[in-house]
C-alpha cells in the first residue's frame, strides 16, 4: 500500500505547488525535501521511513510503546535515515530540522511515543507542512476530536492525508470476512465495521470545519485543489496496491485515501 | 561482434562519469556474513584490504560459481551437457573482391554439437565449438595448425569423414604421438578424395588462396573463409552446463541479495543468449529499484521481491520451459540434426509422431495432478470461511 500512498501524496503536493506558482520549477521527486511531516499512528514505521528517504523531516508518533520500539529498531539499522530516538522531538520544532546535517536534501526521522492531542499541546498549531494518518481513524474512539487535533497541527496551506476504509458491504466482505475470518491475514477483532468512515463523511466534516473562520472545503462540489478522494485497490496478479483512476466512485467503496488542504490565511 | 575488452572499456568509461560510483580494484571479497543485529541482518562483505562493506542490496553478478548465491543459500539446479566449448581467435585471408566483407556468421550443427564462426574483422574471426570433452581436450593440445585445418574441415566435410578425422586425432593423442600438421593434411586430402570434393570447390579445405583471388567458386558464400592459423594464446575451453537458480532473490538469512546473469542462470551458448539474459536481468532490476526509490522505498524490501520476480517470472518461465522443451523433445533435435546433414539421428516419420504423442499425454497427466492439488487446497480455504460464518451466525442466534 505504501508506494501508492506516497505516490498520491507526492502528486497532490506537486499539484498544489504548481497551482500556487505556475512558474515554479517543481521536481516531483524532490518535492518533499525539507518539509516537516507528521505520521500519526506510524506503527512499524513503513510510511515514516519512506517519507524520510524522500527528504522529509519526519516525526512518527504512535500510542503504542511497543510499536515505537519496533519502528526505532528497524530505522536504526538503516544509516540513510538519519534516525535519532525519541526524546529530542520534545524540543520545539525548529531544533529538529538542524539535526543530522550529513548531506543536502536528506531527511531526518524521529519517533515519539505520544498521542496527537499531547503533541498539539507541545508543538502548538500549524507545526507541520504535512500531517498523515494511515488506517487510524477507524480505530479511534472520537473521530471528530481526532480529526480536529490532526487538522490543527497542519500549517496554513499545508496538507492532511488520511487513509481508511469505507462503510460498505464490499468493505465488510473484504476487510472483515475475507481478511479476518477467511484468510486470517489480520487477527480477529482488528476492525469494527460500524467505525468505518465513508468519504462523504470526511468531506462533510471539512466542509463545516473552519480555520480562521475559513472552511476547508467550500462550494457545492469539493474542488480537487481543496480535497480529493482516491480509491486504492489490490491487484492480485501484480501483487501490489494501486491508486484507482481519478473520479472512479466504485473504487472508493473499500480502502481509500483522503487528502485535504488547510486554507491559506 | 564486439570483443569483451572493448565492451568492458566502454562500460568503465561510462561509470567513471558518476562520482557516486566507487570502483575497488585489486581487492577480493574474502567472505560474506550476515550482520548480527536485531532489526538489521544486512549482508556484510569483508574485503581483502580489511574493510567491511554493509550492503543495503548485494547484487550477485559474480558468475556461475556465485559466492553471493551460496551466501544467500539459493539452490541452483541443472545438469552438465557432457560437452565442452572450445574458443579461439582465428586468422584467415580477407574475403575476395567479389564477395563483400567478412560480416557473415556461420554455424554448423554437428552431431556432437554446434560449431560457430563469428567475424571480428576482415582477417580474424572468433570460434565457439561445443563438442565432446575428450575431443575438446585433444583439439586444445594438438598442433594449432592441425586445429586450424580441423576447423576448416568441420565446416566442409560430411559427418562420416569428420568422425574419421576426429578419431584419428583422438587415437594419435592416446598413443602419445600427436598428429603433425603434414600428417593431418594427408588424412584430410584422403577424405576429400573419397568424398569426391574437387580441390577448386569451396568445400575443399586444401586449395591455397582459393577464397581471396579472382571470381569465387559457386558455393563460396556457403562456407566461412579458410582459416590459416590460430592466434597464439587464444585457445581455451570450458564445460557447458545448464543451471537455473531456484530464486533470484535471497530470503531469510540471505535477505537483501539478488542474482543477475550467470549467477542466476547459465545456458548453452548455442543461441548466444547468455549475455542477453544477463542484460535483461539488469534492466528489470534497475526498473524495480527506480520504482522503489521514487516512492521512498527501501530498495531491498519485499517490494523488490514482488516486482523483480513478478516482472521477470514469465520470462524466467518461458526461458526455462523453452530450454526444457528443446532438451526433452528429441524430435526437434532430430529435425535440427537432419537439416544439418546427420545420418545417425534420422528416424522413420511414424516413430517421431508416436513419441510426440506419448510425451504430450504424459505432460497433460502431470498438469492434471497439479490442478487437482490446487483445487483441494482452495476447497479447504473456502470451507474454513463458511464454517466460521456459520459459527458466527449460530452464536448470534443463541
Amino acid at each position: 500500500m505504501n508506494p501508492a500512498r506516497i505516490q498520491f501524496l507526492r502528486d497532490k503536493v506537486t499539484e498544489i505547488a504548481l497551482d500556487d506558482d505556475p512558474n515554479a520549477s517543481v521536481n516531483p521527486t524532490r518535492i518533499l525535501r525539507g518539509l516537516n511531516v507528521l505520521d500519526v499512528g506510524c506503527g512499524g514505521g513503513l510510511l515514516s521511513e519512506s517519507l524520510t528517504r524522500l527528504g522529509a523531516n519526519t516525526l512518527g508518533i504512535d500510542a503504542s510503546a511497543s510499536n515505537i520500539s519496533i519502528a526505532s529498531l528497524h530505522a536504526s539499522a538503516d544509516p540513510s535515515l538519519n534516525f535519532t530516538s525519541g526524546i529530542s522531538s520534545l524540543l520545539p520544532a525548529h531544533t529538529t530540522v538542524h539535526r543530522g546535517n550529513k548531506a543536502e536534501g536528506k531527511g531526518t526521522l524521529t519517533y515519539t511515543h505520544t498521542s496527537v492531542e499531547e503533541l498539539l499541546i507541545e508543538r502548538g498549531e500549524g507545526a507541520f507542512d504535512i500531517v498523515c494518518s494511515m488506517e487510524v481513524i477507524e480505530h479511534v474512539d472520537n473521530p471528530r476530536d481526532f480529526l480536529d487535533s490532526c487538522a490543527r497541527l497542519v500549517k496554513p496551506g499545508g496538507h492532511l492525508l488520511l487513509s481508511t476504509i469505507a462503510r460498505t458491504p464490499l468493505a465488510y466482505f473484504l476487510t472483515i470476512f475475507a481478511a479476518e475470518d477467511l484468510l486470517g491475514f489480520v487477527s480477529k477483532g482488528t476492525h469494527t465495521f460500524s467505525k468505518y468512515v465513508n468519504p462523504e463523511e470526511l468531506e462533510g466534516f471539512f466542509r463545516s470545519y473552519r480555520s480562521q473562520s475559513r472552511p476547508w472545503i467550500s462550494g457545492p462540489v469539493a474542488h480537487r485543489l481543496q480535497a480529493e478522494t482516491r480509491g486504492i485497490i489490490f491487484v492480485p496478479w501484480n501483487n501490489e496496491w494501486v491508486l484507482t483512476p481519478r473520479g472512479s466512485k466504485w473504487a472508493e467503496g473499500c480502502n481509500y485515501l483522503f487528502w485535504v488542504r488547510r486554507p491559506l490565511e | 561482434m564486439t570483443e569483451n575488452l572493448n565492451l568492458q572499456r566502454g562500460l568503465l568509461r561510462h561509470i567513471s562519469q558518476f562520482t557516486e560510483v566507487e570502483l575497488l580494484d585489486k581487492i577480493k571479497v574474502q567472505s560474506i556474513a550476515t550482520e548480527d543485529r536485531e532489526g538489521g541482518g544486512w549482508p556484510l562483505v569483508h574485503l581483502s584490504d580489511g574493510r567491511t562493506l554493509r550492503a543495503r542490496l548485494l547484487v550477485g553478478a559474480d558468475g556461475f560459481n556465485s559466492p553471493v548465491r551460496s551466501y544467500a543459500r539459493i539452490q541452483s539446479y541443472g545438469w552438465a551437457y557432457d560437452r565442452h566449448a572450445i574458443v579461439a581467435t582465428m586468422n584467415h585471408p580477407p574475403r575476395g573482391p567479389f564477395q563483400g566483407s567478412n560480416t557473415v556468421a556461420y554455424q554448423r550443427f554437428l552431431p556432437t554439437g554446434p560449431i560457430a564462426f563469428l567475424p571480428l574483422s576482415e582477417t580474424s574471426s572468433s570460434l565457439v565449438w561445443s563438442t565432446k570433452p575428450q575431443l575438446a581436450s585433444a583439439l586444445k593440445t594438438v598442433d594449432p595448425q592441425v586445429l586450424a585445418d580441423m576447423i576448416n574441415a568441420a565446416f566442409r566435410l560430411p559427418d562420416v569423414s569428420l568422425c574419421y578425422l576426429q578419431d584419428r586425432i583422438l587415437d594419435a593423442e592416446q598413443s602419445g604421438s600427436p598428429l603433425k600438421p603434414s600428417q593431418f593434411r594427408d588424412e584430410l586430402a584422403f577424405r576429400e578424395r573419397s568424398d569426391t570434393i574437387d580441390v577448386r570447390s569451396a568445400y575443399s579445405s586444401l586449395a591455397p588462396e582459393q577464397s581471396s583471388a579472382g571470381i569465387p567458386s559457386e558455393d563460396a558464400d556457403a562456407v566461412p573463409p579458410i582459416v590459416t592459423s590460430i592466434q597464439a594464446g587464444t585457445i581455451a575451453s570450458f564445460p557447458l552446463r545448464f543451471s537455473h537458480a531456484e530464486s533470484y532473490i535471497g530470503e531469510g538469512q540471505g535477505v537483501r541479495t539478488v542474482l543477475v546473469g550467470d549467477a542466476a542462470h547459465t545456458v548453452h551458448p548455442l543461441a548466444g543468449q547468455g549475455l542477453n539474459g544477463g542484460l535483461a536481468d539488469v534492466e528489470a532490476l534497475v526498473r524495480c529499484i527506480e520504482h522503489a526509490l521514487l516512492r521512498g522505498g527501501d530498495v531491498a524490501c519485499d517490494k523488490l521481491h514482488k516486482l523483480y520476480s513478478s516482472t521477470s517470472q514469465p520470462v524466467v518461465w518461458a526461458r526455462s520451459v523453452g530450454l526444457e522443451v528443446l532438451n526433452e523433445l528429441d524430435t526437434i533435435k532430430a529435425a535440427l540434426m537432419m537439416s544439418a546433414g546427420s545420418e545417425r539421428h534420422r528416424r522413420r516419420p511414424g516413430e517421431v509422431g508416436w513419441e510426440l504423442a506419448a510425451k504430450s499425454i504424459e505432460n497433460f497427466a502431470t498438469g492434471l495432478d497439479n490442478a487437482r492439488a490446487l483445487g483441494g487446497s482452495l476447497a479447504n480455504v473456502v470451507g474454513d470461511g463458511v464454517r466460521s460464518l456459520w459459527e458466527r451466525g449460530g452464536s448470534g442466534r443463541a
